[in-house]
C-alpha cells in the first residue's frame, strides 16, 4: 500500500517542527530569540499544550501557506489555563499564529481564559488591488470574531498579555496595542506602519527600532514592561498572571519592621521602598515603571491577597501629576476594577501640572494646571466597585489626593482612608482644606497600616476576589 | 406671621437681584459679559426658573453682602425640557467656591442625577474662597459639598449631558468642574488655570485648551455661548420636526474632486448631508484630521464624524484623532445619538512622531468604542479605505457589532495598502534612483494609475464589501430611512461614563 493519509499528515506536521528547519531556527537564534515552538515550551506547563492548526501552514501540495505560520494552543501556566500563541517570524514576516486565533479567542471568551501571545510580525500582506481580494473584506463576515474585534471583546473580560520580541507592525502592533499588558524585549519595535511604509509615506529611511523602538515606548507609555530577554518576558507574563489567583496568606516583607523609619520626611525618599515594606515579601511588580515616573502603578500582595497599588513618587517631579501621570493612574484603576483587584493608594503629591514632564526633556516646562486628562482618574475611581485603601503619606495638594485615591465621599470613597503622621495637608487651597478637616478615618503609624488593611481585606471577603463576576464591567481602555 | 418677617424676606431677596446692584452689574457689563442672573435668564424659558439658595450668603448676618453666596442656581426649562443651571458670580468674592455654594451645586446635581436632567454651569471664578468665615453650629460646618460636586458630575457623566461655560478667568476648583463636564464652551480670551505655590494664578488661554481637546467650542461672546448650549441640549432632548435638506445638498456630488488625490473640506459634505442649519461642530481646534459634529438628519439627532482630507495629514488618523473619535463615539453612545461616519482616510498615521505619540495604543480606542456601542451606526465610504482606516470609522464586519448600514460612494477605493504606498514598495528602487522629488512622484503616480481599478465602485459592490454603492445624492434618504426604522430608546440605567478624553 502507498503512504497512508496518516503518514501524509504526520509528514506535514513534521515539516513544521524546528528539527526540520535548521536554517530558519538558526536565524531566529542568531537574532537572540526563540522559535515559536520554543516559546510555547518555555511558556506552558509540561504536558498541558493542546496545539491547534499544526499543519495550517502546509498547502496540499506541500508548499508553504502564507499567514499561517506559528503556533496556537490551549495550555496552562502555573496551573492557570490560557490561550497561548506565537507568530513565526521566519514565515515571511509573520502571519497570525497558526491562523486559529479567532477560534481560540472565542474559546477564551466562553471559558474565560487569559490570552498570552507573542505578536512580532509585519501585519497582513498587501494584495493586488484588482484581485478578488483587492477590496477589504469589510462586510458581513461569518464567524463570531475576527482577530481585532475578538481582542476588543476580550478586553476587560480576560487578561490579555502580549509579548513583543522582534519587529511588530500594522496588524501585529494592533493586537499588542489592544492588549492589557504589553511586554517587550530590547531592540524590538511596535508601530502602526513599518519602515517601508514610512519611507513611502514620509520619505524617511529608518530602521524598525529607530522608527518605533520599544525603548522609546518604555518612556512614552506604549508598552508596560521592558525586560532583557524572551525568557524574562515569559517570566514577567507568568508573574502578571499569578496575581489572578489569591493565596491563603503571605509573609510580610523583610523590611516591614523598619517601615516607620522608611516613611518619607523629605523629598528624597523612594516610595517604592515604602511600598515594598508594606506589602508581602516579593514586593511590588511595577507596570509602566519608566513612563510618567512621578506616579507608580503595579501589583502586589497583602497577606496573600492580590492588590493593585497606585502611589506618588516624590523622587520624580516632586510627585506632581501631569497628563501622562493622570492617564497612567486612570488606566490602572480601570484595569484593577475590571479584574477585581482591590487598590492601595499612597499619596504624596503637590497636585496637577500641565505640559509633559516625564518625557526625555527631563521635566522642563512643568507648570501647575489642569486639563481634561486629569479628570480621567476621577471618573475611573468614581465608577470602580473594587475596594480602595488610601493612605495620605505626605502632601495632598489640589486635586492630587482625589486623582490618586478617589473622591472623599459618595460612591468612590475609600473603604479606609488613613493618614500617616507625616501627612502634610496645609490649607493652601480649597480641596486640601476640606479634606484635612474631615477626610481621614484615622491617623496611624506606618507600622500599623499593614495590619489594618489586611484585616479589612478579610472582612471585605469575596468582594475583592479576582475573576468572580459573571459579566464584563467594561473594556480596559487601551491608553 | 409677623408682617416684619415677611418684609425681611422680601427685602433680603430684592437685595440680591441685579436691579439692586447697579455697580456690580456695570462692572460685569464693562467686561463684555452678562451677570450671573442675565446668563440664566438668557437660557431658561420665561417664568420657568426655580431658584435654589437665593438668600444664601457668606454668613447668617442680615446685612451679609455675599449675594447668593456667589452662585446663582436653580432648575428650569429650556425649550420646554427641564434642566438645572447655575452661574458663579464674579462680583461676589471673585466667584470663589465655598462649602455653601458647593452645596447648592450638589442640590442641582442631585436633581440632575435623579431625574436625568442636563446640568449647565457658568464656571468662571477664582477657586476656593480664601479664609471662608466659619459658620457656627448647629448649622452643619463641614459638609462634604466640595467633593460631592465632583462625585455628582462623575455620576452624571453618560447619564445626562453636562455643560460648562468658561467666560472669564477660571481657576482651580472652578476649572475642575469644567473638566468633568461633557461639553466645555468658552468665550475667546478667557483663561483657565490654577494658583501656583506663591498664590499667583498661572493660566492658559482657552484657545490652548481647545487645541489639546480640553475645551470643545470657543465662541466670540456669551450670547453665542448661550445659543451653543441651547443647541447642544436640544440634540439630547430630540423631538425635532422632519428636517429640511441643506441648501447645499443639491451640489453634494461635486464636493469630491475628480483628482482622486485632491483634497476637499469634508465639512462641506457633512453640512450638505445634514438637515439645513443643524450642525454643531465639537473640537474644531483639536485633532484637525477628524471632524466631529452633532446634527440632525431628517429630524433625527445624530453624531456625525468624518476624516478630513484637507488636513495636513490628509485625513490620516493620528493619536489625537483617535482619541477625538473615541470620545465622540462614547458621547453619542451614552446619549443615544445614532452615529453616521464619513470615511476617507489613508489609514492610521505612521512615522516616528506618530509612534512616539503612542498611535499603536491610541489607535485601538475608536475601534473599542465602536465595538462596545449600542447606538446604530451608518457609515459612508466616500473615497479611500486602506489598512485599518475604514474599521476605525465603522467597526468590523463580523461579531457582536456591525454597522447597521455600510454604504460607499462610486469614488470608493479600498485595499490593504494605498496604491501610492504599494507603488513605493514595488517601485522602491526606481523611486529612490529618481533625480528629483517630482520625478519620484511621477513614478509613484504612474504605478498607482496603472494599478487603479477604474471601476472600483462597481467591484466594491460586486464583492459585497459594502451593503450598497450609492450616489451621493441618494445617501441622505438612505440613512434617514434606516434611522427612521430604529427608535431612539433610552436604557433605564447608565451605559457608561464618557471618558474625559
Amino acid at each position: 500500500m502507498d503512504r497512508s493519509p496518516i503518514d501524509d499528515v504526520e509528514a506535514a506536521r513534521a515539516s513544521q517542527l524546528d528539527e526540520a528547519r535548521p536554517e530558519a531556527v538558526a536565524a531566529v537564534h542568531r537574532a537572540g530569540r526563540l522559535t515559536a515552538r520554543e516559546r510555547m515550551a518555555a511558556l506552558l506547563d509540561p504536558d498541558t499544550e493542546v496545539p491547534y492548526g499544526t499543519i495550517a501552514a502546509v498547502a496540499p501540495d506541500g508548499a508553504w501557506v502564507a499567514e499561517a505560520g506559528g503556533v496556537d494552543a490551549v495550555g496552562s501556566i502555573d496551573g492557570v489555563t490560557v490561550i497561548a500563541s506565537s507568530t513565526d517570524f521566519t514565515d515571511k514576516g509573520g502571519g497570525y499564529g497558526a491562523g486559529r486565533l479567532e477560534r481560540l479567542f472565542a474559546l477564551a471568551h466562553e471559558r474565560r481564559w487569559p490570552v498570552v501571545f507573542f505578536v512580532d510580525g509585519g501585519g497582513s500582506r498587501a494584495r493586488h488591488p484588482r484581485s478578488d481580494l483587492g477590496h477589504l473584506e469589510l462586510n458581513g463576515l461569518f464567524g463570531r470574531f475576527m482577530l481585532f474585534d475578538g481582542i476588543a471583546e476580550l478586553s476587560g473580560w480576560v487578561p490579555t498579555i502580549a509579548i513583543v520580541s522582534g519587529p511588530s507592525f500594522a496588524g501585529h502592533a494592533s493586537l499588542a496595542g489592544f492588549s492589557d499588558f504589553v511586554i517587550a524585549t530590547p531592540g524590538s519595535s511596535i508601530g502602526m506602519g513599518g519602515p517601508p511604509m514610512v519611507e513611502a509615506a514620509l520619505g524617511l529611511s529608518l530602521s524598525a527600532n529607530e522608527l518605533a523602538g520599544v525603548e522609546m515606548h518604555e518612556r512614552t507609555g506604549g508598552i508596560d514592561l521592558l525586560v532583557e530577554s524572551e525568557p524574562a518576558a515569559i517570566e514577567a507574563a507568568r508573574r502578571y498572571l499569578s496575581y489572578t489567583t489569591n493565596r491563603e496568606s503571605g509573609p510580610p516583607s523583610a523590611s516591614a519592621a523598619m517601615i516607620d523609619a522608611l516613611v518619607p520626611t523629605g523629598d528624597d525618599n523612594d516610595m517604592v521602598t515604602v511600598i515594598d515594606a508594606l506589602v508581602d515579601e516579593g514586593g511590588l511588580f511595577q507596570l509602566r515603571p519608566n513612563f510618567a515616573r512621578s506616579v507608580i502603578t503595579g501589583f502586589a500582595r497583602m497577606n496573600g491577597r492580590s492588590i493593585g497599588v497606585v502611589a506618588s513618587q516624590p523622587l520624580v517631579d516632586d510627585g506632581a501629576i501631569d497628563e501622562q501621570a493622570a492617564t497612567k493612574i486612570g488606566r490602572f484603576v480601570e484595569l484593577c476594577d475590571v479584574y477585581d483587584y482591590p487598590i492601595l493608594a499612597l499619596i504624596d503629591t503637590p497636585g496637577c501640572t500641565v505640559g509633559s514632564t516625564t518625557d526625555e526633556d527631563g521635566g522642563s516646562g512643568m507648570t501647575p494646571g489642569l486639563n481634561r486628562w486629569h479628570t480621567r482618574p476621577l471618573m475611573a475611581h468614581h465608577h470602580r466597585t473594587v475596594p480602595l485603601f488610601a493612605v495620605q503619606v505626605g502632601r495632598g495638594g489640589g486635586l492630587g489626593p482625589s486623582i490618586m485615591g478617589g473622591l472623599a465621599s459618595g460612591r468612590s470613597a475609600p473603604a479606609l482612608w488613613l493618614a500617616w503622621p507625616t501627612a502634610d495637608i496645609r490649607a493652601s487651597d480649597g480641596f486640601a482644606a476640606v479634606r484635612s478637616q474631615h477626610a481621614f478615618d484615622d491617623v496611624v503609624a506606618p507600622s500599623s497600616t499593614r495590619r489594618m488593611i489586611t484585616r479589612l481585606l478579610t472582612h471585605l471577603g469575596g468582594d475583592g476576589a479576582p475573576g468572580g463576576r459573571t459579566a464584563k464591567k467594561h473594556p480596559v481602555d487601551t491608553w | 406671621m409677623e408682617a416684619e418677617q415677611l418684609r425681611q424676606i422680601v427685602e433680603a431677596r430684592a437685595r440680591v437681584l441685579d436691579d439692586a446692584r447697579p455697580e456690580a452689574v456695570e462692572k460685569v457689563h464693562a467686561a463684555g459679559r452678562f451677570t450671573a442672573r442675565e446668563r440664566i435668564a438668557a437660557l431658561v424659558d420665561e417664568g420657568s426658573f426655580i431658584e435654589y439658595g437665593q438668600l444664601a450668603g457668606a454668613s447668617p448676618a442680615v446685612d451679609d453682602d455675599a449675594h447668593a453666596d456667589g452662585l446663582v442656581a436653580g432648575a428650569g426649562r429650556l425649550d420646554d425640557a427641564p434642566f438645572v443651571v447655575a452661574s458663579y458670580d464674579v462680583t461676589v468674592h471673585d466667584g470663589t467656591q465655598t462649602d455653601r455654594n458647593m452645596r447648592k451645586l450638589v442640590r442641582l446635581l442631585y436633581l440632575a442625577n435623579r431625574h436625568r436632567w442636563p446640568f449647565v454651569c457658568f464656571v468662571d471664578g477664582d477657586g476656593a474662597r480664601p479664609d471662608p468665615p466659619l459658620v457656627p453650629p448647629p448649622i452643619v460646618v463641614y459638609s462634604r459639598g466640595t467633593w460631592d460636586v465632583y462625585e455628582g458630575l462623575a455620576e452624571l457623566s453618560g447619564w445626562a449631558p453636562s455643560v460648562a461655560v468658561i467666560s472669564g478667568r477660571t481657576l482651580d476648583g472652578n476649572a475642575g468642574i469644567a473638566m468633568l463636564c461633557d461639553l466645555v464652551v468658552a468665550t475667546a480670551g478667557s483663561e483657565v488655570g490654577t494658583r501656583g505655590p506663591d498664590g499667583r494664578p498661572v493660566t492658559r488661554p482657552v484657545e490652548e485648551l481647545a487645541a489639546d481637546g480640553s475645551v470643545d467650542i470657543v465662541v466670540d461672546d456669551e450670547a453665542e455661548a448661550t445659543a451653543v448650549v441651547a443647541d447642544y441640549l436640544n440634540y439630547w432632548a430630540g423631538g425635532f420636526e422632519q428636517g429640511q435638506p441643506s441648501a447645499t445638498h443639491d451640489a453634494i456630488t461635486s464636493i469630491i474632486p475628480d483628482d482622486r488625490r485632491g483634497p476637499y473640506d469634508v465639512r462641506e459634505v457633512m453640512v450638505a448631508l445634514a438637515d439645513a442649519d443643524s450642525t454643531l461642530e465639537l473640537g474644531a481646534l483639536w485633532a484637525p484630521s477628524m471632524i466631529t459634529m452633532l446634527a440632525t438628519l431628517g429630524g433625527h439627532p445624530i453624531g456625525l464624524f468624518a476624516n478630513q482630507p484637507s488636513s495636513p495629514v490628509a485625513g490620516a488618523i493620528d493619536s489625537a484623532a483617535a482619541d477625538k473619535a473615541a470620545r465622540f463615539v462614547e458621547l453619542c453612545d451614552a446619549y443615544e445619538l445614532p452615529l453616521v461616519s464619513l470615511v476617507d482616510n489613508p489609514g492610521y498615521m505612521v512615522g516616528p512622531d506618530a509612534e512616539r505619540a503612542g498611535i499603536a495604543r491610541h489607535h485601538a480606542r475608536p475601534l473599542a468604542a465602536l465595538h462596545h456601542r449600542t447606538v446604530p451606526l451608518c457609515s459612508v465610504q466616500l473615497r479611500k479605505a486602506y489598512g485599518l482606516g475604514p474599521w476605525a470609522m465603522s467597526g468590523w464586519g463580523s461579531s457582536r457589532v456591525m454597522p447597521e448600514l455600510r454604504l460607499a460612494w462610486p469614488s470608493v477605493e479600498s485595499g490593504g495598502m494605498s496604491l501610492e504606498g504599494a507603488a513605493y514598495l514595488v517601485k522602491r528602487r526606481e523611486i529612490k534612483a529618481a533625480e528629483n522629488p517630482e520625478q519620484a512622484r511621477s513614478i509613484r503616480d504612474a504605478y498607482a494609475e496603472e494599478m487603479r481599478d477604474p471601476a472600483s465602485g462597481v467591484s466594491a459592490g460586486r464583492t459585497f464589501s459594502f451593503d450598497d454603492i450609492v450616489l451621493p445624492s441618494e445617501t441622505r434618504d438612505r440613512i434617514i430611512a434606516m434611522l427612521s426604522s430604529i427608535p431612539r430608546v433610552f436604557p433605564p440605567v447608565k451605559k457608561h461614563p464618557i471618558d474625559p478624553r
